[in-house]
């Protein structure tokens, strides 16, 4: 019994000190005067404006994680499908692998106007932003781990006559599944990122409450409904790691305990 | 999985005809002419750098050489490889890392898992089919790479320096262990090393290659009984055929 | 009242702003003016205005997509910076001491902007069908949310200065500084009717010089000065526009010349009145300033009791 208290401080404790502490420091510096409530809300009253405004964040919430959940989706699926694809072949890869690392660096503040002329104001828009924000790093990680086989075992392949397929199915693929993992973690808050910019220029959800609440100089509110936006961001990146867990665990070292 | 008594039929298994191979303007393999008979215990000896391990990469189709010819008798063919590492694909159990060169070759589910449970019986890891390799020793892991080598009853077995990387035990262990199922299997085993008391104990034939120029320096039968095991290292005539291996080798 | 579209990070920085800046300011050197869009000929009068003549050394702070002015100028980001009247007032019911000294747009030049069509009669038309840009925390968008109710419509996010949905969309409504985006539409040959919110009576004064109320007490004579300089500068603006237009554009080189010298003149009755014949340019009365205040009280916007003459100074 004891072994498993000390166990979970060992998990718990570490992140909640901070937390602690910069909550009591945000609040004392706010209320002793030395930071106006107008710059910087006191947890007490971000608190206060989550439950204050719950409907109206929950409701936004749900909107912001249909969106960042989609394009997520559509950024696994076809940033994998383009990494394969550009593992094809060498010339396929210096020839298209530039315009992949295009959307890193597109600047999405510059091109959400366009995608809302593409898409029309509403969900598809905000979907479109978080797919182009997110995309990349699910591209460049899988690549790498697709051409980082080990080349013995390729070899090994080659000896037993295994065709493309089966090399990429068997052998490339699982061998580049930490490597995809990592790709995905980074590109699960990018998600979250993308879609609140989507709203910014979109309307709705999580960006769009943050957005009013800021014309109003509602620091309050804003500060609760980014609040809201990293725990989505949390969310994700912790149903990441449940599945690196899950997958990973019976043999790579990442997942392996000390 | 048949069991074969030794050797069977004195044909040829493989035949090089003046093979050379160049690296970046190094001779690796300089016009070498072999013929290896089937059923063969082959031992390739040489200091590191000597071109062996190409050579066998070239036996083995890895690699092409630059001139000459590798013929193999195409009656029947099938070449496993044993690298240095056992490189077991982490993700896979035991079972399935022996099952893989079956199931590439698109082979029935059920027999194949039979074929490979029988082989991790052979090598004596029965019970660890369903184990991974990062629960697995060194020797143990080697152990089942050799069983995928094994698994597609092989008439040609290639080895680079497979036991290279154990300790002195498991390596006794897994030679006698190599030489009995050589004699029960009866294939044709090419196996480079660079230990003259391995390629000693464990062959019934060696060659020693040169330091620089891929050129045979020796080829000689190995005068040991056919039936070797652990006792047979601390004897007389094992220490002889190492001593005429050795003088071979120091010699340039 | 101003064109924002997105978060500025400015927002996150200001709180470390103001631990910094928590000791007063030297006026005695650099001064700060931070502007709340880009440099256009609002903000012309600025920069024809001779700082050095009256003693000052300006910095002018050209701003963007929600630059938050009333901030900087709590923080100590900004000694002064160009506020809408209605922000003014709900910064200083949330503890922001920021006070007005001079009105550049007498009257509010925000409107919604339409394709016009034979029930497009009164901005009350605007909201019974089609897509309306507006952004929708301001003041005006939840008064006309109040009075006319956008359930009948789809209310996007403005654009900020961008017409192109606009150009593309019939049914397309957005908000606009009326000497603006009207203008680039007809550019774009596409005409338009504008319909300014002040129609509905909201009319807070536009484009407001302000300071701290700090710097108001401890060097009055500062901010003396600066309004001075600043009335100086936009009469010589309005006579003769033509050199601080070049330097504007200079600046900001996304409005051609020619647009700002055709935006400069149209402004011009939303700046010259005949209040400010009478009293001044940049002049305010508290009459006006009562009313804005009732009006963001009637809204919910602010609860505490306010009164006019914390908000403004006349100097």
């Amino acid at each position: 019994m004891p072994r498993k208290w000390r166990t979970s401080a060992k998990t718990i404790l570490p992140p909640l000190i901070p937390f602690v502490v910069l909550t009591l420091t945000g609040e004392w510096i706010v209320r002793a005067g030395i930071v106006p409530s107008y710059l910087l809300p006191t947890p007490t009253a971000v608190f206060r404006a989550i439950i204050d405004n719950r409907a109206e964040l929950t409701r936004a919430m749900l909107k912001t994680s249909g969106s960042a959940f989609a394009g997520f989706a559509l950024s696994t699926i076809i940033g994998i499908g383009i990494a394969v694809l550009l593992s094809s072949s060498r010339w396929v890869q210096r020839a298209f692998y530039p315009y992949a690392v295009f959307f890193q660096t597109v600047p999405i503040i510059a091109i959400a106007p366009l995608l809302v002329i593409w898409f029309g104001y509403g969900m598809r828009t905000v979907v479109a932003s978080a797919f182009v924000v997110s995309i990349f790093p699910v591209i460049a990680n899988t690549l790498n781990g697709i051409l980082s086989t080990d080349p013995a075992l390729r070899d090994l392949f080659r000896l037993y006559d295994a065709s493309q397929l089966d090399t990429l199915i068997k052998l490339r693929f699982p061998a580049a599944l930490p490597q995809i993992l990592t790709g995905l973690r980074i590109s699960s808050g990018l998600a979250v990122i993308g879609a609140i910019v989507g709203e910014f220029i979109g309307g709705d959800g999580i960006g769009s409450v943050i957005d009013v609440a800021r014309t109003q100089q509602r620091v309050d509110k804003v500060f609760a409904a980014v609040l809201m936006a990293s725990l989505l961001g949390l969310l994700l990146f912790g149903l990441i790691n449940l599945v690196s867990t899950l997958t990973l665990r019976r043999w790579h070292a990442s997942e392996q305990q000390p | 999985m048949e069991l074969q008594c030794g050797p069977a039929v004195k044909s040829v298994a493989l035949q090089l005809e003046s093979v050379r191979k160049t690296f970046s303007n190094c001779v690796v393999i300089g016009d070498l002419n072999l013929q290896i008979d089937a059923g063969e215990f082959l031992a390739i000896l040489g200091p590191s750098g000597c071109g062996k391990s190409t050579l066998l990469r070239m036996i083995a189709n890895l690699a092409e050489p630059d001139t000459g010819r590798i013929d193999a008798d195409p009656a029947a063919h099938r070449t496993a490889f044993v690298f240095q590492d056992a490189h077991l694909l982490p993700w896979r159990t035991v079972l399935d890392n022996v099952v893989l060169p079956l199931e590439l070759a698109r082979k029935n589910k059920a027999e194949s898992h039979a074929s490979a449970q029988a082989i991790l019986e052979q090598v004596g890891l029965g019970d660890s089919a369903s184990r991974y390799p990062n629960e697995l020793s060194g020797g143990m892991r080697m152990r089942v790479s050799l069983a995928r080598a094994l698994v597609t009853e092989p008439s040609l077995l290639l080895l680079d320096e497979p036991f290279a990387a154990l300790d002195e035990i498991t390596r006794f262990h897994l030679e006698v262990r190599l030489r009995d199922l050589w004699q029960r299997l009866g294939m044709t085993v090419i196996f480079v090393t660079h230990s003259i008391s391995e390629a000693a104990f464990l062959a019934n034939r060696a060659l020693v290659m040169t330091r620089r120029g891929g050129q045979i320096k020796l080829d000689r039968r190995i005068d040991l009984p056919a039936v070797r095991d652990n006792g047979l290292r601390s004897g007389a005539a094992l220490g002889g055929e190492i001593a005429i291996l050795l003088a071979a080798m120091e010699e340039e | 009242m101003n064109r924002r579209n997105f978060l500025a990070s400015s927002f996150a920085a200001a709180p470390l702003c103001a631990i910094l800046n928590a000791c007063g300011k030297t006026p005695a050197g650099k001064l700060r003016l931070a502007l709340d869009w880009k440099p256009e000929p609002e903000f012309g009068g600025f920069y024809a205005a001779n700082y050095a003549n009256h003693g000052l050394t300006v910095d002018i702070l050209p701003g963007g997509s929600g630059t938050p002015t009333v901030q900087m100028i709590g923080a100590g980001s900004a000694e002064f910076g160009t506020v809408s009247a209605d922000e003014l007032v709900v910064a200083r019911a949330r503890g922001n001491d920021v006070v007005a000294l001079f009105a550049v747009f007498q009257n509010c030049p925000q409107g919604i902007m339409v394709h016009p069509s034979p029930n497009m009669n009164s901005i009350g038309d605007v909201f019974r069908s089609g897509t309306v840009a507006i952004e929708r925390g301001l003041p005006y968008a939840r008064i006309l949310e109040k009075k006319y109710g956008f359930d009948k419509v789809k209310i996007v996010p403005s654009p900020g200065g961008d017409i192109s949905a606009f150009l593309h969309d019939p049914h397309f409504a957005q908000q606009c500084f009326v000497t603006s985006e009207p203008l680039a539409a007809m550019h774009a040959g596409v005409a338009t009717k504008v319909f300014p919110i002040s129609d509905s009576g909201y009319n807070p004064y536009t484009t407001v010089l302000a300071t701290s109320g700090a710097l108001l007490r401890d060097h009055p004579a500062t901010a003396r000065a600066m309004v001075e300089a600043v009335r100086e500068g936009w009469q010589s603006y309005l006579a003769s526009p033509t050199a601080t237009n070049a330097n504007m554009h200079g600046v900001n080189p996304s409005m051609d010349l020619a647009t700002f010298a055709e935006v400069a003149e149209a402004q011009k009755p939303w700046i010259q009145t005949a209040d400010t014949a009478t009293n001044g340019l940049g002049t305010m009365t508290a009459a006006r300033w009562d009313t804005l205040i009732a009006q963001l009280k009637d809204l919910g916007d602010i609860s505490q009791p306010m009164n006019a003459a914390e908000c403004f100074r006349l100097l």
